[in-house]
């Protein structure tokens, strides 16, 4: 993954805006602490001036001169470290005592804190680069003298120094750990679409059985990765469905339309009386009419597994589509002898395709009477229960061995004890369709004797 | 019958033009929408019969264009297969009809039969229907032939109403699982030949002259004379 890619993550993205809001944050309140910490610094220099020349101020009204000027020297040794200056002058501004060589042009005996700058010839053995504005303290003496006590500001200014220099590391680590932070989000983010990225890729390239992986944390891209998994499960199954029933069509077709073939070619080698013509087309019709019936099923199955059938959706009286199915077969059973036993609720409506279900339900009566021997009972039942309809088509022929039943239900799987009579194997794979469109699994079972065959679908509400 | 027919594919247009003429029918053809629509407005066609899709305008919005003028000629529209959806079979519900292909020749001509009679003014009075000596009177229920009660199930009433009022035509199984079951589905076996046998064992046993007819690989016809 490049850095360009990684700096337009949504994480990237979202940790630099987080970062930018909290280094703003930081330096705020760190702003707000340095000009605090300042003021406190200026207020304790401010007092220490204050106090210095109070007590000079009372010394040399208390003291003789020489007393007085020793003090002053005791003083100016003690404070040299904080660079305290000490200077007495008449009122002309002529120096009496002190170190420093003149009064500093300008400064009034306000008895106030002013921040001067003191020249450096002032001051006797000082190096030129320690000029600087001083806070100074200049005050009137009851004789007419003045006073003023000057601090150097190096300690104060050490203090300042240190904070601000604080308050830069501070800002730089932060805003560090923001952007690496969010950077190592991004990165992990990008892993996880990167792996979604190429399993889209690679079934776009074809290889469907691909699935993006899992990390196992059950988190919201695990959700989406399972629900897309889902998704390529049921797409390659139907693709699957849809290359099986192009493979069996081809596999079935093939067989009756080249006997359809033949049976033209070999009509057409010699001349032959129309009675003859006759018979040859009226067989070829035949035969492409069986065709075209396998091709309808194939395509209704197919529909009903794709869910298009979802237009004509609506509610349905089952009960009495059940019971017209019953008379409309009935017929054909008492032809063959057998009884047809019709158990059916009244008034029972579901949801769903009419047509698709008279389908369903007659294919199920079909299979009963091809499939069990004539002269046997059959037994249609329609009943609800709960918000369940269950139909049920019952034969006491020889019925389908377990291992057999999930079988039959693919296309065109006919068992050998049904190959000699006619159908195309289509007939049961089509009621599962229906069913399964209608939410309904279809379950065959063993009637003892027999075979029976049921599903339930979901009742209308309301109903 | 003067018949409009309007379709793009010239194959299939050549086979049932040749079809219907030998019929006994005069066929026009248009080979898209534009001029089918203006030969259907400009001519004076029994019935026309459209492919679904067309070049230029589609089979459907034609209808609505010939209907929005006034014009009821009924309508048989070819759909392929799979495309019989709720706006045809809305269609068909203003006495139109519609076919999948691949379909029968005989479906075709039978069904066309049936459309434009069903657009001429009955012939019959509504509630007593009479095909020789075999009568039907709708409001009673009651079936006789030779004036000989029958006793017939309320479906098989149905049944012979719907073959009275089309005698002497042609009708096919599918139309017959159309019109009387309300039925669009492939029964497989056939169950409506049992059904037809069970009424013609009613309606012909013990009579000299047999009404219902069977055509073999087409459907059924009631008519007097054989």
């Amino acid at each position: 993954m490049n850095l360009r890619r990684l700096l337009r993550t949504s994480a990237v993205r979202l940790a630099l805006r987080y970062a930018l809001f909290y280094v703003a944050l930081i330096a705020l309140a760190l702003g707000l602490l340095y000009w605090s910490t300042s003021r406190f610094v200026d207020k304790q220099l401010a007092a220490g001036l204050h106090s210095t020349a109070d007590a000079l101020e009372r010394a040399r009204a208390d003291l003789d001169h020489g007393e007085f000027d020793a003090m002053v020297q005791a003083e100016l040794h003690a404070g040299r470290a904080s660079k305290l200056h000490v200077l007495i002058a008449n009122a002309k501004g002529v120096p009496l005592e002190g170190d420093l060589e003149g009064w500093p042009p300008g400064l009034s005996a306000d008895n106030r804190v002013h921040n001067v700058q003191i020249e450096d010839d002032l001051i006797p053995g000082r190096s030129e680069d320690e000029d600087a504005y001083w806070p100074v303290l200049a005050r009137r003496l009851p004789d007419g003298d003045r006073l003023l006590v000057a601090h150097g500001l190096d300690q104060a200014e050490d203090l300042l120094d240190f904070i601000q220099g604080t308050m830069i590391a501070i800002l730089a680590v932060s805003l560090g750990l923001a952007l690496g932070l969010g950077l190592l989000q991004g990165r992990a983010l990008l892993a996880r679409i990167d792996a979604l990225i190429g399993t889209a890729r690679s079934i776009g390239a074809g290889r469907l059985n691909r699935r993006i992986p899992l990390s196992g944390q059950d988190d919201e891209f695990d959700d989406l990765a399972g629900q897309l998994n889902a998704m390529l499960n049921r797409i390659q199954a139907l693709m699957t469905g849809m290359r099986q029933v192009t493979d069996n069509v081809a596999h079935d077709l093939r067989r009756p339309l080249s006997r359809v073939r033949n049976l033209l070619d070999v009509t057409l080698i010699k001349a032959r009386n129309s009675s003859e013509y006759r018979e040859a087309i009226g067989q070829a019709i035949d035969d492409l009419d069986e065709i075209i019936r396998t091709f309808n099923a194939l395509i209704e199955i197919a529909q009903a597994e794709a869910g298009s059938f979802r237009g004509d959706w609506g509610p349905v009286d089952l009960s009495a589509l059940a019971a017209e199915m019953a008379e409309l077969y009935g017929a054909q059973a008492e032809e063959q002898d057998r009884e047809l036993d019709v158990v059916i609720q009244p008034g029972v409506a579901v949801t769903g395709n009419r047509h698709l279900l008279a389908q369903a339900i007659g294919n199920l009566l079909d299979n009963a009477l091809k499939f069990s021997p004539q002269g046997t009972p059959l037994r249609l039942e329609m009943s609800a229960a709960g918000d369940r309809v269950r139909v049920a088509m019952r034969d006491q022929g020889p019925g389908i061995p377990p291992e057999e039943r999930e079988h039959v239900q693919k296309r065109f799987v006919r068992l050998d004890t049904a190959r000699t009579s006619p159908g195309s194997g289509l007939g049961l794979s089509l009621v599962a369709a229906v069913a399964r469109l209608h939410s309904a699994d279809l379950r065959l079972g063993d009637a003892g004797p027999g075979l029976i065959v049921s599903f339930e679908i979901e009742r209308a509400s309301g109903a | 019958m003067h018949i409009l027919l309007i379709e793009d594919d010239k194959a299939a247009a050549a086979y049932l033009t040749k079809g219907l003429t030998e019929s006994g029918h005069v066929v026009d053809r248009a080979a898209d929408g534009e001029d089918g629509l203006h030969l259907a407005l400009t001519g004076q066609y029994d019935v026309l019969i459209l492919d679904r899709m067309l070049p230029k305008r589609d089979g459907l919005t034609l209808v609505r264009m010939l209907r929005a003028d006034g014009r009821d000629t009924p309508v048989l529209v070819l759909s392929a297969l799979g495309e019989v959806d709720d706006r045809v079979q809305g269609l068909t519900a203003g006495g139109d009809d519609y076919l999948a292909k691949p379909y029968a020749f005989s479906e075709l001509l039978a069904r066309l039969d049936a459309l434009v009679r069903r657009s001429r003014p009955a012939a019959q009075p509504p509630h007593h229907l009479r095909v020789s000596d075999l009568e039907l009177d709708l409001t009673l229920h009651r079936v006789s032939r030779a004036g000989k009660p029958i006793r017939l199930q309320p479906r098989e009433l149905r049944l012979l109403e719907y073959l009275m009022r089309h005698a002497g035509q042609v009708v096919t199984r599918t139309m017959l699982l159309e019109q009387v079951w309300d039925l669009h589905f492939d029964p497989q076996t056939n169950v409506i030949d049992t059904q037809i046998s069970r009424l013609r064992a009613k309606i012909d046993r013990g009579f000299d002259r047999s009404l219902l007819h069977t055509l073999r690989g087409v459907g059924y016809k009631l008519d007097e004379s054989a």
